[in-house]
């Protein structure tokens, strides 16, 4: 139990490193100084020491909002299978319980931008609904696709159970899931080419215009969300799509699960400094991309057969 | 004549949770309408006739509280009979509950022997006798289904509802619909008892498109009740997706799985029935303090109604499935039911099925885009008219009747064991197979029935979500945190109403993306000075969406009447001749169908007799040039 209260604080405490981690690679790369990784901590200390601004126009929904944002996705690392063996983990909770906790986040996240009538708000809640209701049927089967492989739905048991003997009959269609599910990571954490994080321009921005009226405490909350939920689909990436390390000792394994979660960092950043960003409606054809292929996962596994 | 088993108790206590709210909300509304002693009698009328069809014993009983059933209910569309639109849609629903109905009686007639008076065990023994169970099992789709509002004959759910006063609107939504899925139990158990694998599927199917239907046709409508109205399309539909994974799986002799998805078509029947009635009562009490259904002339009502604006929230957060909601909880289930398809052994039908997870979780998806326009549109942001400006909390009748709504859908989400167990007791009458206990093995968690299926636990993800907000809220205090209030920045001008967003601008991109279902109808008016178009000084966007069913199933058959009617009115004016020349022609063609479909079959006189006629006809019928 100490074991599990421990990973989940390091996994809050190390957050909001993979977002500088990203943008420090992409600056090395783009030839400009670049930030320090801390970065992300010193925002936040920041933000918490100043003041908050509440426009006039907003209901007490905005003062709710940004905690109902996080709380959610706090809940769903308690879900989120073990990184270290020994570690107590809840087995039972499967895809659709974490999807919704997912949406319930992003839920209160689409309101509170409606709430400060402000034309960018709206904007940039419309164009997050569309995106995360078509994301919504890839990640359910992609989820659903591996828990089969695992022979478990429960995610948790499912990642021990793809550590303990990994099914290489089913390659195929673990390898499908495996790019389904990181088209999602991109689409749900708003990395290009799906949103660009970095740009305030109406024409691009879908995350940046929701939470574009918060400021002090409140944006803070939401960032420490955005890193959260980064971490959520880095962490389920790592432990389902890349098992191993769950049987080495406890630091070790932290070490190793660390790594990892990095090196998808890294991965994104690569891709991010290689895409431009996708015309919003162009996004549905991505997000169409992974759709079919977690169809293909679950036929490959259906038709090569248990 | 009356039968109280376990089905029509259950039932019975559907409508009376339903109910009890709605007789306070009702007399609230009074006030808003100007014939009472007419509205007053149609609408208990109303209700003790859905009380009289889940409590009939025989047909003759079912099918007279049915036809009460629909004709109170178009009387009380009709109470406002001033909006012209009314009388239309009166007369559409009027049309479609009697379509229904005809095939009901129809259904009755066959499996009664034309005795209307034997009971459900008797007409088993009937049916089961029958050489065309099929021939029954459509019967009794397209006579349920058309009251249920499935796909396709849903359409006059979005015209019905919103003419109808708010109260009834509810009743409507919430029970009315229900009481047609109470028929599709009674039937498929007392009534047929066994069923082909191809009738679950054709449910599935039918649950999985009206579902996406609903929701797409639900996101592009800017009357607030008619988007309800939409949305109960959509839940009927995940109740049938529930409803027909229940009857593959009874005919694939999985009886434990097909009782897990009974009851979670059960559950998700009464979770609908609590949260439309309350989102209904909701758009009810909007609607009644801004004199409008249009989602565009409202916004900023959160502040003027408080109770209104968050009952309305918890009922639109249940009804886009998120934990830990009651709303939830069923599509969890449904959506188990769903993955336990991985134990079946037919292999297209395995492959199938991921479709129906497909469109579930696509219609979650967009249920949440649609309801954070609702809510975002209807109660955030700031007025778009004056009505809305002067807006103010409803009367107290009226609210009693929300809360008590709301208590509806907290208890289904707090319960969630007790009303397992009451679905359970019923499906165990029904079914003889008790799954309470692998369903709940302790008050904590919901367990899926299928191998290594998944656990869910309402009340341990409720009670995260409550410490987790208390700790972020307590920390936040107690940095005690300076506010300022200043206004919306609006890159340097001031925040008006008309730069929001509007209920059609957001479901924009959705819209767009959906074009070939909706094909909509774009008007772009731009003002002209001097001969050139602007576009900033006033301009005017209006979007009608054309329902696709609509037009394609009913304007056609309309349409195909014309013609037909055309052709019967030239054959009355014919000739002799031409008489003469048309009793050949049957007589030809009756010989000729004795010989190919009776007699013998073969392919080549087929094909040289059905020359023969085309020539006859072509000759003697339609002759040369007029």
């Amino acid at each position: 139990m100490i074991l599990y209260t421990t990973t989940i604080i390091l996994m809050i405490v190390i957050a909001p490193l993979l977002p500088s981690f990203m943008k420090m690679v992409k600056m090395t790369l783009l030839y400009k100084k670049p930030i320090s990784i801390f970065q992300g901590y010193r925002d936040f200390s920041k933000l918490l020491s100043k003041e908050i601004i509440v426009s006039k126009e907003t209901s007490s929904i905005t003062s709710m909002a940004p905690f109902l944002v996080l709380s959610p996705l706090i809940l769903t690392l308690f879900f989120l299978p073990p990184i270290v063996k020994g570690e107590y983990f809840v087995s039972f909770i499967d895809a659709f319980t974490i999807t919704g906790l997912i949406s319930l986040s992003t839920f209160f996240l689409m309101i509170l931008g409606l709430d400060s009538a402000s034309s960018f708000g709206g904007l940039g809640s419309s164009r997050e609904a569309f995106i995360s209701a078509l994301a919504e049927p890839a990640m359910i089967l992609t989820v659903f696709s591996v828990s089969l492989m695992a022979d478990n739905l429960g995610v948790g048991q499912a990642s021990i159970n793809l550590n303990n003997h990994f099914p290489f009959e089913h390659m195929a269609s673990f390898i499908f899931a495996g790019i389904s599910f990181f088209i999602l990571l991109i689409a749900e954490n708003g990395r290009i080419p799906v949103d660009n994080p970095e740009t305030h321009l109406e024409l691009t921005m879908v995350h940046e215009a929701m939470i574009l009226d918060l400021s002090g405490f409140y944006l803070m909350l939401i960032e420490s969300a955005s890193s959260i939920k980064f971490m959520i689909f880095s962490s389920m990436f790592a432990s389902l799509f890349m098992p191993f390390g769950l049987h080495l000792p406890i630091i070790l394994g932290v070490l190793v699960f660390i790594l990892k979660l990095f090196f998808i960092a890294l991965l994104v950043a690569l891709l991010e400094v290689n895409t431009a960003k996708l015309r919003l409606f162009k996004i549905p054809n991505l997000l169409g991309i992974a759709i079919v292929f977690a169809f293909l996962s679950l036929i490959t596994f259906y038709v090569l057969g248990v | 004549m009356f039968l109280f088993d376990n089905l029509s108790i259950l039932f019975l206590f559907l409508i009376i949770l339903g109910v009890v709210p709605n007789l306070f909300y009702s007399f609230g509304y009074l006030p808003h309408i100007r014939r009472k002693a007419y509205y007053l009698i149609h609408y208990f009328a109303f209700i003790i006739s859905m009380m009289g069809v889940v409590i009939a014993g025989n047909a003759l009983v079912f099918l007279f509280f049915w036809e009460l059933m629909s004709l109170t209910s178009w009387q009380l569309i009709l109470t406002q009979i001033e909006d012209k639109s009314t009388i239309k849609a009166a007369r559409f629903y009027f049309f479609m509950t009697h379509f229904g109905f005809m095939f009901l009686l129809l259904f009755f007639l066959i499996v009664t022997n034309g005795d209307l008076d034997i009971s459900f065990a008797q007409m088993k023994v009937i049916t089961s006798n029958f050489a065309y169970p099929t021939l029954l099992f459509f019967f009794v789709v397209l006579g349920l289904a058309s009251k249920a509002g499935a796909v396709p004959m849903h359409v006059w759910l979005p015209y019905a509802h919103p003419a109808a006063p708010s109260p009834v609107s509810a009743l409507m939504s919430g029970i009315m619909l229900k009481v047609a899925i109470y028929g599709f139990f009674r039937f498929m158990f007392d009534i047929f008892g066994v069923w082909q694998l191809e009738w679950g599927i054709f449910i599935l199917i039918m649950g999985a498109i009206s579902s996406l239907v609903g929701v797409l046709y639900a996101l592009s409508e800017h009357d607030i009740k008619a988007l309800l109205a939409n949305h109960s399309i959509e839940n009927i539909g995940i109740i049938f997706i529930g409803f027909g994974m229940g009857m593959i799986f009874s005919s694939l002799k999985l009886p434990a799985l097909s009782a897990f998805a009974f009851i979670a078509a059960l559950f998700h029947t009464f979770n609908h029935m609590s949260f439309k009635s309350l989102l209904f009562m909701g758009a009810g009490s909007v609607l009644h303090e801004t004199s409008t259904k249009n989602m565009e002339k409202y916004g900023g009502l959160i502040k003027a109604m408080p109770i209104t604006a968050f009952t309305f929230l918890l009922a639109s957060i249940s009804i886009s499935a998120l934990p830990p909601t009651n709303g939830f909880l069923s599509e969890w289930m449904i959506f188990q039911s769903l993955l336990g398809s991985a134990n079946i052994d037919n292999i297209s039908l395995k492959l199938a099925i991921p479709f129906s997870i497909f469109a579930l979780a696509l219609t979650g998806g967009l249920a949440i885009a649609c309801f954070v326009k609702v809510f975002g549109i209807t109660f955030l942001g700031l007025h778009r008219s004056t009505n809305a400006k002067h807006a103010h909390e409803v009367n107290i009748l009226m609210k009693i009747g929300m809360i008590l709504m709301s208590l509806v859908v907290v208890s289904l989400m707090l319960f969630t064991p007790f009303y397992i167990k009451l679905f359970d007791s019923t499906i165990n009458a029904l079914m003889n197979i008790s799954i309470y206990d692998k369903i709940i093995p302790n008050i904590w968690s919901l367990h899926s029935i299928s191998n290594n299926g998944g656990v869910v636990s309402p009340l341990i993800l409720l009670a995260g979500l409550v410490v987790l907000t208390l700790i972020l809220y307590i920390f936040y205090k107690s940095l005690n945190i300076k506010h300022r209030i200043f206004h919306t920045w609006a890159c340097g001008y001031n925040t008006s109403p008309v730069t929001q967003y509007s209920a059609t601008g957001f479901a924009g991109p959705i819209r767009r993306f959906f074009t070939w279902l909706y094909d909509p109808d774009i008007h772009f008016e731009k003002e002209v000075i001097l001969g050139h178009k602007t576009k900033f000084v006033d301009a005017r966007f209006s979007v009608h969406v054309r329902p696709l069913f609509e037009r394609s199933l009913y304007q056609s058959s309309i349409k195909l009447t014309n013609k037909i009617s055309y052709y019967v009115y030239r054959l009355a004016h014919f000739e002799q001749s031409r008489y003469a020349a048309m009793i050949f022609n049957m007589l030809l063609s009756v010989l000729f169908s004795y010989r190919i479909f009776v007699h013998e079959f073969s392919w080549a006189t087929l094909v040289l007799e059905s020359v023969v006629m085309i020539i006859s006809v072509k000759v003697l019928l339609v002759g040369g040039k007029e």
